[in-house]
């Protein structure tokens, strides 16, 4: 029944079986937080207070609170909705993708991926959302809702209404699947439940589960099915998002090689989050021997080949600009290093393209606070990818009389600072209320299973 | 095979085997059903794969689900999209046409997302599954831990009950108990054979 490799080294190590499995993750939910976790849920909530002042701010004055202007109109906002999206990239990419090619050290990394998929796009929805300015009449902008005044519907031809169908399903089908993947484990908390509370709710959530092969059966053809569709929904979505600036005919955003070098990104800093969040909780959960150095180092190889793969798209848009003899083209990529924001674009390039090499030496990619310091890395160089793709785009014109400069304010920073507090709180939500790591599949991965 | 429904029924008698090896148990599963015993269903903690196999179940008929929602889904965004951009208020930007490719990302993300939901709805409603219910099927308090339960149907059944109990406990069962359904949620249980 398990056809053990000899020569691959286990998954799980430290020679665990079934119960030892059930008990290890169980554990920081059936017992008191740690002074770590109160520490940390703190401090991300203080910034979900931040974020909550200042879209309060935003929404009582108005989007003047924003540092936008006539030539920048998009700014801070639009770089972190791309820079939030692209981090809810890794999480379906680990469950979906790599359930196709039978990856199974996605395992014991898939469900904490997939909360971070969630909760990133919780934090990227806020920015188009609140950029419209009145938001309670938002509904008649991106939903196909008749006008009040007439028969005038949204426009089905702008990939801006495209990027709200794409976010959306990407949402609610990510949701669904982790939801899915989520009842075997809650049903074990269930079974476990010692307090009325957690009875209560563990029951509720875990929908009468009760292991039945029959449902397995099922079970195992939806998780297929999803992965099977979900699979080139991941990569639409950023396909989509890249749209909202390929579509247009601005110098540096009318490029064609927009979709995949997006995805690429997408790919590269949603693993760059993944192993944040990773180095992390494994040492401070003690869960070492689930998220295991291997574990660390295969996503680092998909941090380098994905960092490789931006780094060659930014040296193509420049090929391109030069080959196409478009004197707007040429410019606007000349600006980008050299004008007066090269200091974004020399440390996108840094970050992204120069830094993940590092990543050939197997001692980068097998000590976890190199690899720390380096996701850190990755993360500000995506988001100095997007910051120099929309700010240094548009802060020139093809009138010079339009050419500004663009800064934030600091209602800005503070939505921005506080949209790592709606993730981090949400985080240690799930990470004490919710199975991190999937008990259920990792106990089919076991060599000892008595 | 037959349907688990029996498993509530009034005045049912099921055999249940309890083990704690999973290898031990596919053999006794398949052992089970070769020797011609009706198997209610198993119960394990993780999906176990070839125990479907053992037990003689049928390929779920749930793809062709998903793919009939997933064909509703393209269908309602066809007719969204070209009800509201041709037929009710023709929108003309560009001087392109109202009807074209710029269909076609909000035709994929609809069939992508009626299909995930048509898919997740048709598995709860085929399972039995619904939030709050109870587990009525839970025999061990450790099945989703670390047992796994074989039930087996002993009314009107092929194999002699002594024999049956006999090949689950020499296969590794740590229990093996029977359990008789007096009614709703009223269950006479005797136990037959610990391995303590």
């Amino acid at each position: 029944m398990i056809h053990d490799s000899i020569i691959r080294p286990n998954l799980v190590t430290g020679d665990k079986n079934l119960h030892d499995v059930t008990s290890e993750i169980c554990r920081p939910i059936e017992n008191k937080p740690s002074v770590s976790w109160k520490v940390g849920f703190t401090i991300s909530a203080i910034f979900l207070g931040l974020l909550l002042l200042t879209l309060g701010i935003t929404l009582y004055v108005g989007i003047g609170t924003w540092g936008l202007n006539k030539t920048v109109q998009w700014g801070w906002d639009i770089t972190n909705f791309v820079f939030w999206v692209g981090i809810g990239h890794a999480g379906t990419l680990i469950s979906a993708i790599l359930l196709l090619f039978r990856q199974k050290w996605r395992m014991s990394i898939n469900r904490s991926a997939e909360a971070m998929t969630i909760f990133a796009v919780m934090c990227a929805a806020i920015f188009p959302l609140f950029h419209m300015g009145r938001i309670w009449v938002g509904g008649y902008w991106v939903f196909p809702l008749p006008n009040a005044f007439g028969s005038l519907w949204v426009n089905f031809h702008s990939p801006l209404l495209w990027d709200v169908f794409a976010i959306s399903t990407y949402f609610s089908v990510s949701l669904v699947f982790w939801y899915l993947g989520l009842i075997p484990d809650i049903a074990t908390v269930r079974d476990r439940a010692t307090t009325a509370g957690r009875k209560f709710w563990y029951n509720f959530f875990s929908m009468g589960w009760t292991g039945s092969v029959r449902t397995w059966n099922r079970y195992e053809v939806v998780s297929l099915i999803l992965a099977g569709i979900s699979t080139p929904l991941v990569l639409s979505v950023h396909t989509i998002v890249s749209m909202d600036f390929a579509t247009s005919v601005v110098p540096g955003w009318h490029t064609t090689i927009f979709p995949p070098y997006f995805v690429a990104g997408a790919i590269f800093s949603g693993f760059g989050m993944v192993l944040t969040l990773l180095v992390i909780a494994r040492k401070v959960m003690n869960y070492q021997d689930y998220i295991t150095i291997g574990h660390l180092e295969a996503m680092c190889k998909v941090v380098m080949l994905t960092g490789t793969m931006v780094g060659l798209a930014y040296i193509t848009e420049f090929f391109v600009a030069a080959y196409s003899g478009v004197e707007y083209e040429q410019y606007a990529f000349i600006n980008r290093a050299t004008g007066p924001y090269w200091w974004a674009y020399w440390s996108m390039m840094t970050c992204n393209l120069i830094a993940p090499q590092v990543f050939w030496f197997k001692w980068a990619r097998t000590t976890p606070w190199f690899i720390f310091m380096l996701s850190i890395v990755v993360n500000v160089g995506m988001w100095f990818e997007r910051f120099v793709i929309i700010v240094t785009s548009l802060h020139r014109e093809y009138l010079p009389s339009g050419w500004v400069m663009y800064s934030p304010t600091l209602v800005e920073i503070g939505i921005f600072l506080g949209s790592f507090g709606l993730f981090f709180t949400c985080f240690f939500l799930f990470s004490k209320f919710l199975p991190v790591i999937n008990i259920a599949e990792v106990k089919g991965i076991l060599k000892n299973r008595e | 095979m037959i349907d688990s429904k029996l498993f509530l029924d009034k005045n049912k008698t099921v055999m249940f085997g309890i083990f704690e090896n999973p290898e031990q148990f596919l053999d006794t599963v398949s052992k089970v059903h070769h020797k011609g015993a009706q198997i209610i269903d198993c119960y394990t903690p993780f999906p176990m794969h070839g125990i479907e196999k053992a037990m003689g179940l049928k390929r779920s008929l749930l793809p062709v689900g998903a793919f009939i929602c997933g064909c509703i889904g393209f269908l309602t965004a066809a007719t969204l999209q070209s009800y509201t951009m041709h037929f009710d208020w023709p929108m003309i930007i560009g001087n392109k046409p109202t009807v074209g490719v710029s269909y076609v990302p909000v035709l994929f993300e609809m069939t992508v997302l009626f299909t995930a939901f048509g898919i997740a709805i048709l598995f709860f409603t085929r399972s039995k599954m619904l939030h709050g219910k109870m587990p009525s099927e839970r025999i061990d308090f450790r099945q989703t831990d670390d047992r796994m339960v074989i039930a087996i149907a002993t009314d009107n059944n092929a194999v002699d009950k002594n024999e049956l109990s006999n090949m689950l406990f020499s296969g590794g069962a740590v229990l093996v108990k029977e359990r008789t359904n007096n009614g709703y949620e009223d269950f006479t249980e005797v136990e037959i054979k610990s391995a303590n």
